[in-house]
């Protein structure tokens, strides 16, 4: 039976009306109300400086906002923007809405709806934009799309400049993780803004990732991923200042969902891919290098550790099937160390996250509890790095980074074995 | 056909611009004349338009094509006498076409016998004829129009030593308007020509014919009340007649120039023209619409005049900076394109030759609220001469068949005014009226049945304008109304085939008549009226309640 159409006619009547375009904005959205306008108001702002003569829409592919998220992008006039910028829209700029199918089984479906416009509207350059980024400027669209415009790239993803403390999921696991199993150093694998290419956005919708078990979870990720396998051509993109989005500890198995569980569950069908890298490349970077900020910032690390020993003394079952019995020795021996000895070593880490990639494809448990069961032994190496650099420069913190990457990139054959042992 | 009395006759009229010295040459001279072009008076006919904008033809060094003008009561020896513009006219009017002539009433040639006495002492009687000073400070800030030729407006004159005003080229030289005896002069100018029988006269630079110190010297209530005066006399002493306004400037400050409807009868909408070819290369309405949105209502007795191409460059000052720069980019490719703000080019070649966009520009330009004026040659898809200076490029002699001199002249070739185009597109040899009457899905075949389209109906020139926003923004769609007569406008701007829907439910009940063919389309109904459409399509719908 042939599967059901996710765009509505209502939508495909929009499409039908912007017709062909050049710059394609996506802007997914779920209850955004109070940062949608001013987001709206800066990828216009974008678009007219720096691409006045394309032909440019805004999807907003909806989650079914109750606090009228969809009325005020639509409702965003360009002569709003006009003004106070001296800008001059030289042909009609559309910004449309839908709604897209919002259960819990499609967590990917904004991005679904967007690339299918896309595949719609056929444009030589899209982007992503968050509807959460506080300091979103005009410029970055400019610098994720002139990429793709002018030099030919697929994928651009950001470099933000983050505070130290900011994006530990990614400095100490998605980004060492990709780049040692990958071999190419992208920063920021998943982000919720980059550009692409229609032709990888058009290639990625063909793929079988939709409907999978990992239930669409992350699949911004399994999109760099696949424009990595493609060999498709991907380059960084240095946007700026990066606001920290405050998000409860209870955040945390979401969002290991999205980055370690979409990798772990990217690792099977690209294993001809990573299986035969070695080392690491550095991918092109436009913009300046990214740096971290230092300036203070509370954090709970006590709480931390707190949740990483309550997790050791309650998932001991769980972890027997997932761990290896040395690595689980060394783990609960940490559990006994007081406050000033802690550390998870980044050499345990590594293996840690190798043997929970490895449970993954061998399912021995339910993949989601296996996810789950990551979480506190994360936040016990979120103590650990906040720690080892609460009190260093800049650049100590990035060669703490770089030594971590390092040390995935070393132990990659202990992944290896331990894929094979699975088979 | 005698001519029509009624006194808004210019409402109706389908104007064809045309320089009689490129037109037909019936003496072999080189240079079209007035016999000459008489003799095409069927062709012009036949075409349908029913009114002839003359370039000048008035006795002139010809260093502005005519617009320096040495005498304003008579004809330039080259195009004939004034006895054969006087047959001319008689035969235009039995065709019932109307004459429009030019009134170049800013400026004179330095050659002028006016200018040659003013210049002659400090105390000659007609010194006070032009604007005269002692430095060349005088209305600093006062934009230079042709920055291509000119660092100044003021000219030196090594005779009466002093400077002398000119916002045109320095051999033109501005009368001075705050000097009665010349305002006189020129309604006595005026005079000679309406007693004569003149239609119209089509009066050049009038922004600029009054200067004040610490003003842009453009649009200033002294020109306007110089204006008026002319106005007042046309009236009441030859009612029926019409004067048509060049003043490119934005609609805002286009609007007095119809004062109460007591200044200009017509007067060209200059802002709207490189929109459409910028909506026609964006493949998108907004720009049009954008600025008819910001064009001003006019009194019931005045007219817009819509034109696609004419005897000047595709003038770009009344545009932004960044449109400007677009319309470079799309039209003018080659530098040697553009011409001071503009662009040198004829219609055909600005839209690649292609016969669909040449259509839609015609189709729009026959439908939107004002007179259309042709530039002559376009009717056949003329090509241009970019090698030629100045603007000589579009002013190439008409091409009338493949024959020598593609039937515009006998005379050698050495001794015609300019070269014909000789392109294998452009060329006489492919595009001329004979071949192109003999083909029956010819451009020229098409313009006479839009023409005859147009004139089937009063409003076109006189109806009432409603734009719809169809989501589809490639789609350009407006009803005119004039009375019970209502038409449906519908231009698709893309190159590619197009779905739209229109909100007609204030005509529900309406059958939909197609203009040209006839043909009836489905009544309207409650839900969206779709159409498709294609590529650079355009619908006429007249909507009749049977």
């Amino acid at each position: 039976m042939a599967e059901e159409s996710y765009l509505t006619d209502d939508f495909l009547r929009q499409l039908m009306n912007v017709g062909e375009v050049d710059i394609l904005v996506g802007l997914p959205t779920h209850n955004n109300a109070k940062t949608v306008g001013s987001i709206v108001h800066t990828i216009q702002s974008g678009i007219l400086r720096g691409f006045p003569r394309e032909r440019a829409v805004i999807i907003n592919a909806d989650g079914g906002s109750r606090d009228g998220t969809p009325e005020l992008v639509t409702g965003v006039s360009i002569d709003d923007v006009r003004p106070a910028s001296n800008l001059q829209a030289l042909r009609t700029l559309h910004s449309i809405s839908t709604k897209y199918a919002s259960s819990p089984r499609s967590a990917s479906g904004a991005f679904r709806t967007i690339l299918a416009a896309a595949e719609l509207l056929r444009p030589k350059a899209c982007v992503v934009m968050s509807p959460e980024s506080a300091n979103i400027q005009p410029e970055w669209l400019s610098k994720l799309l002139r990429p793709i415009f002018d030099e030919g790239f697929d994928l651009v993803t950001p470099i933000y400049r983050r505070h130290k403390f900011q994006g530990l999921l990614i400095t100490n696991l998605l980004y060492p993780m990709t780049r040692a199993l990958y071999g190419l150093r992208i920063r920021e694998a998943y982000s919720p803004e980059f550009g692409f290419s229609g032709r990888l956005g058009s290639q990625f919708l063909g793929q079988n990732v939709w409907n999978d078990e990992t239930e669409g979870a992350g699949v911004e990720l399994r999109f760099t991923l696949a424009a990595i396998t493609g060999k498709y051509r991907i380059c960084q993109s240095f946007l700026g200042d990066k606001d920290r989005i405050e998000r409860p500890a209870i955040d945390l198995v979401p969002a290991l969902r999205q980055t370690a569980g979409a990798l772990f569950s990217a690792l099977e069908p690209d294993f001809p891919v990573w299986s035969v890298v070695t080392g690491s490349q550095p991918a092109t970077a436009t913009g300046s290098d990214q740096e971290v900020l230092l300036k203070a910032l509370r954090v709970n690390r006590k709480r931390l550790r707190e949740m990483f020993l309550a997790g050791i003394a309650e998932l001991e079952s769980v972890f027997q099937s997932i761990l290896s019995p040395s690595t689980l020795a060394e783990l609960q021996s940490m559990a006994h160390l007081g406050e000033e000895e802690f550390r998870y070593p980044a050499e345990l880490w590594v293996r840690t996250v190798y043997e929970f990639a490895a449970s993954y494809q061998k399912s021995v448990i339910s993949r989601d509890h296996i996810i789950q069961a990551l979480a506190p032994l994360f936040r016990g190496r979120m103590f650990t790095f906040l720690t080892e650099n609460r009190n260093v420069s800049a650049g100590d913190v990035e060669k703490n980074i770089e030594d971590l990457c390092l040390e995935f990139e070393r132990l990659k054959p202990y992944l290896l074995q331990l894929w094979k042992t699975r088979e | 056909m005698p001519l029509n009395r009624d006194v808004l006759w210019y409402k109706d009229a389908i104007i064809y611009q045309v320089h009689v010295r490129a037109f037909h040459d019936s003496n072999g001279d080189g240079i079209g004349d007035f016999q000459g072009l008489e003799g095409k008076l069927d062709y012009l006919e036949e075409l349908g338009i029913n009114a002839i904008w003359l370039m000048p033809f008035f006795p002139s060094p010809l260093r502005d094509d005519g617009y320096d003008i040495a005498d304003y009561n008579a004809v330039h020896s080259s195009y004939g006498t004034l006895e054969d513009f006087r047959k001319f006219l008689g035969s235009a009017h039995d065709r019932g076409i109307r004459v429009i002539i030019e009134l170049v009433s800013n400026h004179t040639s330095d050659q002028h016998p006016w200018f040659q006495e003013s210049r002659s002492s400090q105390d000659n009687p007609r010194r006070d004829w032009y604007v005269w000073s002692d430095t060349d400070t005088r209305y600093k800030g006062v934009r230079i129009i042709f920055l291509d030729t000119e660092t100044s407006n003021w000219a030196w004159d090594p005779i009466s030593k002093s400077f002398y005003w000119h916002r045109f080229f320095s051999h033109q030289p501005d009368l001075n308007y705050d000097n009665p005896a010349v305002r006189e002069q020129m309604w006595n100018v005026m005079k000679f020509w309406l007693e004569m029988g003149v239609d119209a006269f089509r009066l050049d630079a009038v922004p600029y014919l009054v200067e004040r110190e610490g003003t842009n010297c453009e649009n200033l209530p002294e020109t306007h009340d110089v204006l008026k005066e002319l106005r007042r006399k046309l009236d009441e002493h030859f009612p029926g007649r019409m004067l048509l306004a060049e003043a490119n400037q934005w609609p805002a400050d286009l609007r007095p120039y119809f004062g109460d409807g007591d200044e200009f009868h017509m007067a060209f909408h200059f802002p709207l023209m490189p929109r459409m070819f910028m909506g026609l290369k964006l493949e998108d309405r907004k720009p049009i619409t954008e600025i008819l949105q910001q064009t001003p209502e006019i009194p019931p007795s005045c007219q817009w005049s819509l034109f696609l191409r004419n005897h000047d460059e595709l003038t770009l000052e009344m545009v932004t900076d960044m449109e400007r720069d677009y319309m470079y980019d799309m039209y003018a490719g080659s530098k040697t394109m553009r011409l001071n703000l503009g662009i040198r080019r004829r219609l055909a070649p600005l839209l690649d030759n292609d016969r669909r966009r040449i259509e839609l520009m015609n189709g729009m330009l026959m439908s939107l609220p004002g007179t259309p004026i042709i530039y002559y040659g376009d009717e056949i898809g003329m090509g241009d001469n970019i090698n030629l200076g100045d603007r000589n490029g579009v002013r190439t002699p008409m091409q009338w068949n493949g024959g020598g001199n593609g039937g515009f002249s006998t005379a050698a070739l050495e001794r015609l005014y300019a070269h014909l185009i000789e392109d294998p597109v452009y060329g006489y040899p492919a595009v001329n009226v004979l071949r192109q009457k003999a083909s029956e899905h010819s451009l020229l075949n098409w313009m006479q049945s839009i023409v005859a389209v147009r004139k089937s109906t009063a409003v076109f020139g006189r109806g009432s304008i409603e734009f719809l926003y169809p989501a589809n923004h490639r789609i350009l769609a407006y009803v005119r109304r004039l009375g019970n007569e209502v038409v449906l406008v519908v231009n698709n701007l893309s190159s590619t085939a197009q779905a739209v829907e229109l909100d007609l439910r204030r005509y529900k009940g309406n059958i939909l008549i197609e203009m040209f063919g006839k043909n009836i389309f489905p009544r309207v109904g409650d839900l969206p009226y779709l159409l498709t459409m294609g590529p650079y399509q355009f619908y006429w719908f007249r909507l009749r309640l049977i």
